[in-house]
């Protein structure tokens, strides 16, 4: 998700999109992080090597769809597609409004859930 | 990006790309610009192995911070979520560019004419529940009107196609093959079902009143002898010497079969002295049966019912008509008080007949006891018993075995014998 998306993404603390790093400096930078960043980083590549991240995306999707989530977004691109006209249609645009929908639309029970899984494997792997 | 060769970091070489938070701040100098030497590799490489040493070191000790790692439970989610959302977006945008995301709208017209029904007795489409129960359906063979869920086992024995129809067609073959020894010329010889007459022998373990069929074909007097045409076109042989006679014929499978209606012939009188042995031997069954069974015939299926002398699908008239046609004006119902009433109408009607007939006496046969009503009917089937042994040797003893049967059937009546009774003569009087 990151490397594709990594012009997009934004420095939280400066507010303003810089260039991409070269790989090579990209490796260098781990020594000087601290030690949040260093542990978020390794939780992270834990996840996407065990296959969790996988799994837990993909139940995440089920859940969402069974709740009918995708439904009532859906019904909500269909307005914003018809307010802005059908052959004007941004990705930007249609990113812009649904995702902050899409967040607050999620049902509490499969965000408890979630997040009960994601803590399950940060205790298991947390102490590595 | 280069993969980087695992051998120069002596099997550390593992590759990460790490999501990492960077700043300008951290940009080391000499490395600014792109570069993809192979030092900076090996050193980047270098780093980064301490720096995951240092890590897990680190791991260790800060991984028991219960907030942060809530933080990042909460961030993870955070970043699931997220891809969700952009997962679904690029969905409908390439539905809405490729044209297909308004393809699943109905307009409201359809809307109005495919909503779902809610009414009793309707299901959601607005159709009648257990409609079809009570369709019938014309057979494209005997032109007759049949319920819906009998229309498969009625085609199948009316064109004579199914396995169980080709059974009874095979045994009727052997049957009338049997029957018709003297009167055929070109009959196969076949005595492989000649077990069908063995039914009081062989089936005493299987008393079951529905395998039994009686199916009693009339033939005009007046047409000609068809005993072959009819056996070709429907599979079994009426047998017929006479034109006024009195064909009988069942089928020992115990199954139905609609391949041939009755025609009525109400001026087919019987006259004892053309009949042939086998017709003689039908005639008894036929009269032994009308003593146990209900025998009313169906105007539907015209067959005899087989049912007991209590059947309630018929009333008493019903059979008294019928015995009354078989029999003549003077015939009388059995008795249906219990199972066991014929006995002195059985020892006595055929003793009378077999008497005016003047034929000779044995008792090769004894059917088996007789308990219920079923039993009753394996009493009159005791009479195919013989006929089997007969027919396997010579026609003369035929006569034997028929005169045995009944004189079988009255000695083992054993529950209630009764003194033979005088007036059943005179039925046979009026027939002829």
């Amino acid at each position: 998700m990151g490397r594709a998306e990594g012009n997009r993404k934004v420095n939280g603390t400066e507010g303003e999109r810089v260039p991409p790093l070269p790989t090579c400096v990209k490796f260098q930078l781990v020594s000087k992080m601290n030690k949040d960043a260093q542990m978020r980083a390794a939780i992270n590549q834990k996840l996407i090597e065990t296959g969790e991240r996988e799994r837990l995306k993909e139940l995440l999707r089920a859940k969402l769809i069974e709740c009918g989530w995708k439904d009532q977004l859906k019904a909500h691109c269909k307005e914003v597609i018809k307010e802005k006209g059908l052959e004007h249609v941004t990705v930007d645009d249609l990113v812009a409004e649904i995702t902050p929908k899409g967040r607050a639309l999620v049902p509490d029970s499969v965000k408890k859930e979630l997040l009960q899984r994601i803590r399950t494997f940060l205790a298991q792997h947390a102490s590595l | 990006m280069p993969p980087l060769s695992s051998g120069q970091q002596g099997g550390e070489g593992r590759w990460q790309p790490l999501e990492v938070p960077w700043t300008h701040t951290n940009i080391p100098p000499q490395c600014v610009q792109p570069c993809c030497r192979p030092l900076c590799y090996e050193q980047s490489e270098h780093r980064l192995h301490k720096s995951s040493q240092m890590k897990m070191e680190e791991m260790s000790l800060s991984g028991l911070d219960n907030s942060k790692l809530e933080a990042i439970a909460q961030e993870i989610y955070a970043d699931l979520v997220e891809d969700s959302c952009l997962g679904f977006c690029f969905e409908v945008h390439r539905a809405v560019k490729c044209g297909y995301f308004f393809l699943d709208d109905t307009d409201p017209e359809s809307m109005k004419d495919f909503e779902i029904v809610d009414q009793p007795g309707l299901d959601i489409f607005g159709q009648v529940f257990n409609q079809w129960k009570s369709k019938e359906c014309v057979c494209p063979n005997c032109s007759r009107s049949i319920a819906a869920s009998r229309f498969a086992p009625h085609l199948e024995k009316c064109l004579g196609m199914g396995r169980n129809s080709s059974r009874i067609a095979n045994r009727r073959i052997a049957n009338s093959n049997n029957m018709n020894k003297s009167e055929s010329d070109q009959e196969d010889n076949d005595d492989i079902n000649d077990n069908d007459w063995s039914y009081g022998s062989e089936k005493k373990a299987k008393k079951r009143k529905s395998d039994k069929l009686w199916y009693l074909p009339f033939q005009n007097p007046n047409s000609p002898r068809r005993s072959k045409s009819l056996k070709h076109k429907n599979g079994f042989s009426v047998c017929t010497s006479a034109s006024n006679t009195l064909p009988l014929l069942f089928s020992s499978s115990g199954e139905l079969s609609n391949s041939d209606p009755f025609k009525y012939n109400n001026s087919t009188g019987i006259s004892y002295e053309t009949l042939g042995p086998e017709e003689l031997r039908s005639l008894l069954t036929t009269l032994i049966f009308l003593f146990q069974q209900c025998g009313v015939i169906s105007e539907h299926t015209k067959k005899m019912c087989t049912r007991s002398l209590r059947c309630p699908q018929h009333t008493d008239e019903q059979r008294r008509t019928v015995r009354i046609y078989f029999l003549g004006s003077s015939a009388v119902l059995p008795e249906v008080e219990s199972s066991l009433d014929n006995d002195s109408f059985d020892m006595t009607d055929s003793q009378a007949l077999i008497s005016r007939l003047q034929w000779d006496g044995s008792s090769d046969l004894s059917p088996s006891d007789s308990g219920s009503s079923k039993t009753s009917e394996n009493q009159g089937w005791g009479l195919g018993t013989n006929s089997s042994e007969s027919r396997k040797t010579k026609k003369k003893k035929s006569h034997l075995s028929l005169v045995g049967t009944a004189s079988g059937l009255g000695s083992n009546k054993k529950k209630k014998p009764k003194p033979p009774a005088p007036p059943t003569p005179s039925i046979y009087d009026d027939i002829n």
